[in-house]
């Protein structure tokens, strides 16, 4: 018989960064595994976290798969498990399984220009794809980030924003006007509306809440986006992680493999359930 | 490979079963459960539908993943926890429950494969029982694709001939039973063999319930997402499990963390079955429901068997037994669901 | 004798005068031994209404759904809804009044007295078929039912086959009501108590050992606490999530749910779970029993219900759901309570 599907590896959490705090608290982990088991993903997908004793959750990698060293996590403190993780210290051993899902389509992009969208910690799952596109710079045309936040305390990666800065063009906006904020004030697909990002031999990638993302398509479709120019992510409750159990299923797709990652063409296509 | 054997004979041939677990179905007060049989002499199978199918045996309620806790150190260990290898044959399985466990096989045989599903199926030899008569008043096999004599999945099917039984071998594992004790059996006469075509022909006039055209339902469906139909269909629902947990086919599950201490940390992973029909099933975190209501759910319940499966499958998933009309405490009848959406408009 | 047509009669008019939303009533099934819940919104539709022994659920069920419904509705119809109920049933309406989860403006009660019967037992019917399939029923003159199988016609008088709670029962008619039909003579059972004879004269072993074998059998698909009217809480003890959670609820809330009892149904979790049930149903349990008739695996859950209102009948002369005014069992105390560690 092959590997266990459903046994995870052990990791040791390297790394702990608090990007929010407060009750919306965002912590981002870099792992490492224990043993030389561990395995490599691709843009896009997921991973199985454990904690032992409070039970499983599915969540993106943040890191570019061409960071070899660590897989990254960005987690917002949400229930019984990741709550568990944000009580985790330096050192400490986590469980995870996977990688699951499909991927962005990445080497279908090269040559074209990327716009990255994302609201809260909807950032984390694009954030591999933006990454890598960094790091290949040269594949790619134009990169440029549009996000935002209820509050400027809510963006995550603020450190990483401000370096990005000098690599691409970012845009950031927080939900309503607060002290010392010079940049957008308002919803992401606002923005989105305000930037005209064009979509002439682009793509774009959104990733944020069920309804920022709706109304960012609308922005992006008036502004001559095709659905094929407009990827997303999608998420449901999920518990396998390789579509048996049956609860993540948008029609015959189970999310966890068939998604997370859709092309608009495609998940207009899929009965609107999620 | 067909033989006879006299009635009089099967305790005998069950008694050469000792490397094997055997289960059939036993009358417990009032309802028909399949049990391990202790004593071959009570045996019989004359069983009306078991209200829990075979599947309780293949997918059971409850599996232990793994096993958790801390050691000295103070570092997690997780060790893998497989079912026990125990040889298992279960006896008087309905032609439907059997075509069930072949849906749940292609689920669970996707890659990746489940281990723990095919530790126990590998294990598991399937002896059916032709339904000479409907075993159900919902009974609905002929619709669905199946019959109340169908071989699918079976390693043996047995044909109730009054004083004797007809035995199909349809499997190396069918034929590994026969061989147990193969003294017992005898060649199959051509009258017998007649005989055995007019019961099997019989067998199929006695079902009373079908759902006409329902190669056409597949596609229906694909059009009625937004129906209101849903909400109606849905009103007399209770969100209970009763549908689902007792279906051959349905195969859902959840997978939970259960401890036994926390300090030292010592506890077990295990997958329970789960259902579409409770709220909490899809429910994020967040608190945000993409099936909210019972119309949501009910929706998935038809549309899982008869759009998804069959996109993703090319079968429906679901075998006409009836339970879920029998059992349902509010008298939702799939039947009358299906032919309800085969003539909307 | 209750007259059908004057039913259909009252529903179609309060349907056309626009009184009611909708009104929940019984209606064939494809199982003959077992009406439906049917929700009529025409008054053209009335003619599905049916009453007979077959009517056996408690729909004061849905009105939880109404409840949850009108929550969400931006603009919601206030009007009331239409409900038929039996005298059980209509206990179940003041357990909810008296706790305040509906108002009397929510419904409009269409009351049916049971008369001197009641509602069929399935399972004594078939004993009785000894496994033939009925093909055909007819109730002649409430007093018999008469059932064709393929091999035979039989006759059997009602009340050998009236569930085991019809024949205990001491209020056959509905107690609350806006319209009512039948009689309203009360019932004076020789021995109100009586299913709980046997369980009562066993030791303590041996009862511990009977619901061992008779709770090892639930398979936790929760139909009783589905049926149950009772049974509305948003937050369950088996749920692993609590289903009022909103995107405002702190993670720290969730994430500190107790998991009282897993998912597992092993014996020790499935003793959790009917216990707190029955435990939470002392003094608000009216016996409609419908939690046993649900459940697929025959467990006598009635049981549990009735010995806790004995308890209560006994000790406090409490019987739940007579008076949506009276004080409830157990958020109340009487200085002739017998226990005094409550002063």
């Amino acid at each position: 018989m092959n590997e266990n599907i459903y046994i995870p590896k052990l990791a040791k959490i390297i790394k702990i960064k608090e990007e929010v705090s407060g009750s919306r608290s965002i912590k981002t982990f870099r792992t490492q595994f224990v043993e030389k088991n561990g395995f490599s993903h691709q843009c896009g997908q997921s991973a199985m976290l454990s904690v032992l004793g409070k039970g499983e959750s599915m969540i993106s990698i943040s890191s570019s798969p061409l960071e070899k060293d660590f897989l990254q996590f960005s987690i917002l403190k949400m229930g019984r498990v990741t709550s568990a993780l944000h009580e985790t210290e330096v050192g400490e051993i986590i469980g995870i399984r996977g990688p699951y899902g499909n991927n962005f389509p990445i080497e279908n992009w090269k040559g074209k220009n990327l716009i990255f969208i994302g609201g809260g910690i909807g950032l984390a799952p694009i954030w591999s794809v933006l990454q890598t596109a960094l790091k290949k710079k040269d594949d790619y045309g134009k990169l440029t980030l549009i996000y935002g936040a209820r509050t400027s305390k809510d963006l995550v990666f603020k450190e990483e924003l401000e370096k990005l800065n000098k690599k691409m063009k970012v845009h950031l906006s927080v939900d309503v006007e607060e002290k010392d904020w010079k940049e957008y004030v308002g919803f992401v697909p606002q923005n989105v509306t305000d930037k005209k990002p064009s979509p002439d031999n682009s793509i774009s990638i959104t990733c944020g809440p069920p309804i920022m993302i709706k109304f960012v398509i609308k922005a992006l479709e008036e502004l001559g986006f095709k659905d094929e120019q407009i990827y997303t992510t999608v998420e449901n409750k999920m518990k396998c992680g390789i579509g048996k159990c049956g609860r993540c299923n948008i029609g015959k797709h189970y999310v966890c493999k068939d998604g997370p990652v859709y092309s608009w063409a495609k998940l207009k296509t899929l009965p609107q359930e999620y | 490979m067909e033989k006879i054997l006299t009635k009089k004979s099967f305790p005998a041939w069950v008694k050469k079963l000792q490397s094997y677990t055997v289960y059939a179905p036993e009358k417990q007060e009032n309802l028909w459960s399949y049990e391990v049989i202790q004593n071959p002499d009570k045996l019989n199978l004359e069983h009306l539908n078991t209200v829990q199918a075979p599947k309780k045996i293949t997918f059971p309620q409850r599996e232990v993943f793994l096993q958790f806790n801390t050691s000295k150190e103070g570092k997690p260990q997780i060790k893998e926890v497989l079912p026990k290898e125990q040889p298992t044959v279960i006896f008087g399985v309905r032609p439907c429950d059997a075509k069930a466990i072949t849906l749940t096989d292609k689920v669970f045989g996707e890659e990746p494969k489940d281990p723990y599903y095919w530790s126990r199926r590998n294990q598991t030899t399937l002896v059916g029982l032709t339904c000479n008569t409907p075993p159900s008043d919902n009974c609905f096999c002929l619709s669905v694709g199946g019959s109340p004599h169908a071989k699918e999945g079976l390693d043996i099917l047995m044909t109730d001939m009054d004083d004797k039984y007809h035995l199909d071998s349809l499997s190396k594992k069918g034929e590994k039973l026969i061989k147990a004790a193969e003294n017992l059996f005898k060649p199959v006469s051509p009258k017998e063999k007649k005989e055995l075509e007019k019961i099997h022909r019989e067998s199929e006039k006695k079902i009373k319930r079908e759902v006409k055209d329902i190669k056409n339902i597949p596609d229906k469906l694909k059009n009625m997402f937004n129906s209101p139909f849903w909400d109606e269909e849905a009103m007399s629902c209770i969100r209970c499990g009763i549908c689902t947990y007792l279906c051959p086919t349905c195969y859902c599950f959840d997978i939970t963390d259960e401890l036994t201490s926390t300090l030292p940390l010592n506890g077990k992973r295990v997958r329970t079955w789960d259902t579409c029909q409770f709220p909490d099933f899809t429910m994020h975190s967040s608190g945000h429901n993409p099936r909210p209501d019972k119309a949501s759910r009910l929706r998935q319940r038809i549309l899982h068997k008869f759009q998804y499966h069959v996109e993703n499958y090319q079968d429906y998933l679901c075998t006409g037994c009836g339970r879920c009309i029998s059992l349902c405490p509010m008298g939702i009848d799939i039947i009358e669901i299906l032919n309800k959406v085969r003539d909307h408009e | 004798m209750v007259n059908l047509e004057e039913i259909k009669k009252e529903a179609k008019k309060i349907l056309e005068e626009g009184k009611v939303k909708y009104i929940i009533g019984y209606a064939k099934s494809s199982n003959i031994l077992m009406a439906a819940p049917v929700f009529i919104k025409k008054p053209e539709d009335v003619n599905k209404l049916i009453w007979n022994p077959t009517c056996f659920q408690n729909l004061v069920k849905f009105l939880l759904d109404e409840k949850r419904k009108k929550a969400r509705e931006k603009e919601p119809d206030t009007r009331p809804v239409g409900i038929f109920v039996k005298g059980c049933d209509s206990r179940a309406i003041n357990v909810l009044l008296q706790e305040k989860f509906i108002t009397r403006e929510d419904v409009y009660i269409m009351g049916i007295s049971c008369e001197d019967l009641g509602v069929l037992d399935e399972k004594k019917i078939f004993k009785k078929l000894k496994d033939e399939k009925p093909e055909k029923i007819e109730f002649d003159q409430g007093k018999n039912i008469v059932i064709s199988t393929k091999e035979k016609t039989i006759k059997i008088p009602l009340k050998e086959i009236l569930a085991e709670r019809c024949l205990e029962c001491t209020s056959s008619f509905p107690v609350i009501s806006d319209v009512f039909w039948g009689d309203r003579n009360n019932r004076s059972p020789k021995e109100p108590f009586k299913s709980l004879e046997q369980i009562e004269s066993l030791s303590q072993e041996k009862k511990w050992d009977f619901w061992q074998q008779q709770l090892s059998k639930c398979i936790r698909c929760y139909a009783c606490r589905s049926v149950c009217p009772m049974c509305y809480c948003d937050e369950c003890v088996v749920d692993s999530i609590n289903l009022a959670v909103t995107a405002d609820t702190s993670a720290e809330e969730k994430a500190q749910k107790i998991k009282w009892i897993e998912k597992s149904p092993e014996s020790s979790e499935n003793f959790g779970y009917h216990l707190v049930r029955a435990m939470h149903l002392a003094g608000r349990c009216i016996d409609c029993s419908e939690c046993e008739r649900v459940c697929p695996v025959d467990i006598p859950l009635r049981l549990l219900n009735k010995k806790l209102e004995k308890v209560a009948k006994e000790l406090f002369d409490y019987k739940a759901g007579l008076d949506p005014e009276q004080p409830s069992l157990v958020s109340s105390f009487k200085d002739e309570d017998p226990e005094d560690f409550i002063r």
